[in-house]
């Protein structure tokens, strides 16, 4: 089993994150408030509630070097929480959004974060000393509809994002106050702020779940019509591939290495793709054991039966035991995974071990090591 | 159950399994809202193609989708006018006890008689699977509660009007030669 820890920690969980040492987790229980749990002698215990937000929120990210945590709620703020002494300090980045915000996450170097929202618009936060606040530069053109996700690239300038109107596409994020210094390599090399160096056309719908790979030289990400998309030499003669999988769709993707990708979402288990020696992607397996219900044997009921039950457990999904039954997918997750994080060595480009967190209230922590028939890929 | 009503229940369990991908979204048109965008339709590049399910002219389903709430919507079998009647009312009941389904919409959308409609919040809380059997349940019971409705306002009527006719019958009638 490649699931080595299940904790259930609310009714329900949008998103979270883990501190550098993994000693600290904070996450979303789909309500306004962020909670922030230690692992204090063997024991997972709440140490924080931030609340600021009034709204639910969407996003967060643990930055490993400097150690802040910055959140994104559908309010349309975004604040940035540092520790100072025992108590999470937040700092209100005025975004410029007059939609929700819906992702977060910050950049390799940690200078900059970006948003993505349901105005159509990314925002570049980055730090001003001067007046020792979280400036928000707005990348407006191009989108269509919301911005699902966002990805940095390890260089620090490019940024992905996928949208619901069905595309990809693929910015530079060169701020000048920040990124002076920085060398500037690779197809970024002379590009301003806001300009799209790429647009990936290849979903019909909504797309999410977007990815760089560690090295930065291949980018996935899903749509919903099942369908995973991998784009190597992201440039101007980018090379795609599609992956078509018969279950249902995918919301978020994890490079593991250059040639292991897992994907998560409504199917309520991890699936594995790896690309073989010529680059060729594919679907490899299911990484969780899936729960096979037997349909028992039909008969009808009255219709005040079902009435009844409904009354009865109106939470707890509609009870009945009559009739056949539809499959409940999953294993240890019961329900839609929507978030997926690594939990690798900084230092180390291969991640063995990594995390779910699902509409279920579980966050599952997966490992690698003991997958013999993917060893190869890692 | 007939083998027909099984194939389309099944149809209709599998579309429903794909369609129920729903996600927290918030609204796209308005600050601070979150609306289930299959109502709305304000952004047309959220909503999926509608599906429609046939079993006959009389028998269908319609499952919109868009990506944070799904409608269902059914028409049941109405053979003559006394099932018309029945289902009318019968619907009509249950939709104006709709709070206590969940996931029944007060008002059916025009050309059905009952209407569901799943959003992401119902997802969240319930399992998906027991959703969906409970719509294929519930589609299987009303046509079962239809006919039996069907049956003893029959046979009630045929109660009624024996008593009211035993007046008409002569004690002698039966005593008397046929001529």
């Amino acid at each position: 089993m490649a699931a080595v820890e299940v904790h259930k920690f609310a009714q329900c969980i949008t998103c979270h994150a883990w501190s550098r040492d993994r000693s600290m987790l904070a996450f979303c229980p789909n309500n306004n408030e962020v909670h922030i749990y230690a692992l204090l002698q063997g024991k997972w215990e709440k140490l924080h509630v931030l609340q600021k937000h009034d709204q639910i929120v969407s996003g967060i990210d643990w930055s490993a070097r400097s150690n802040k945590i910055v959140t994104a709620s559908h309010d349309r703020n975004s604040y940035v929480w540092n520790l100072e002494g025992s108590e999470w300090v937040p700092t209100l980045v005025i975004l410029r959004l007059n939609r929700a915000a819906l992702c977060v996450r910050w950049s390799p170097r940690e200078n900059k974060f970006a948003v993505g929202s349901g105005a159509k618009i990314v925002c570049i936060c980055y730090y001003e000393q001067e007046n020792n606040w979280w400036v928000s530069k707005l990348i407006r053109k191009r989108h269509d509809s919301s911005v699902t996700s966002v990805a940095w690239h390890p260089n620090n300038i490019l940024l992905a994002t996928a949208s619901t109107d069905g595309k990809c596409r693929i910015f530079s994020t060169f701020i000048k106050v920040v990124d002076a210094k920085e060398s500037r390599t690779g197809p970024s090399a002379d590009s301003k702020f806001g300009e799209q160096i790429l647009q990936l056309d290849l979903s019909f719908t909504w797309s999410f779940g977007v990815r760089w790979s560690p090295s930065g030289n291949t980018l996935a990400y899903v749509g919903h019509n099942s369908m995973i998309y991998f784009v190597d030499d992201v440039g101007p003669s980018p090379l795609a591939q599609n992956v078509a999988f018969r279950d249902l769709p995918l919301r978020d993707v994890l490079f593991l290495s250059e040639r292991l990708v897992i994907g998560v979402g409504f199917d309520c288990n991890p699936m594995v793709f790896a690309a073989d020696e010529r680059g060729i992607w594919s679907f490899i397996k299911f990484l969780g054991e899936r729960k096979t219900t037997s349909s028992g044997p039909k008969y009808g009921s009255q219709f005040s039966e079902a009435f009844g039950k409904l009354y009865g457990q109106p939470k707890q999904g509609f009870n009945n035991d009559t009739n056949e039954h539809s499959r409940s997918r999953g294993g240890v997750h019961e329900n839609c995974i929507n978030c997926i994080v690594p939990l690798g060595d900084p230092g180390s480009s291969k991640v063995k071990r990594f995390s779910t967190s699902g509409l279920d209230g579980k966050i599952v922590v997966w490992d690698m090591e003991n997958q013999e028939d993917l060893a190869e890929y890692l | 159950m007939s083998n027909t009503l099984r194939l389309y229940l099944t149809c209709i369990r599998n579309t429903l399994d794909a369609a129920m991908c729903l996600q927290n979204f918030p609204c796209q048109e308005v600050e601070r809202h979150n609306k289930p965008e299959v109502e709305l339709k304000t952004s047309s590049e959220l909503l999926l193609n509608p599906v429609l399910i046939c079993r006959n002219e009389a028998e269908k389903c319609l499952i919109e989708t868009s990506i944070n709430s799904l409608r269902i919507s059914l028409k049941v079998k109405q053979a003559d006018e006394l099932e018309n009647i029945l289902t009318k009312k019968f619907l009509r009941f249950l939709s104006m006890r709709a709070e206590a389904f969940q996931v029944l919409r007060r008002k059916p959308v025009q050309g059905y008689d009952i209407s569901f409609l799943v959003t992401n919040y119902h997802c969240e809380e319930m399992q998906k699977h027991k959703l969906i059997d409970f719509i294929a349940q519930f589609m299987e019971d009303i046509d079962k509660e239809i006919s039996e409705l069907k049956m003893s306002v029959n046979t009630r009527g045929r109660l009624v009007a024996t008593e009211f006719l035993k007046q008409f019958i002569r004690p002698t009638m039966f005593n008397e030669p046929l001529v």
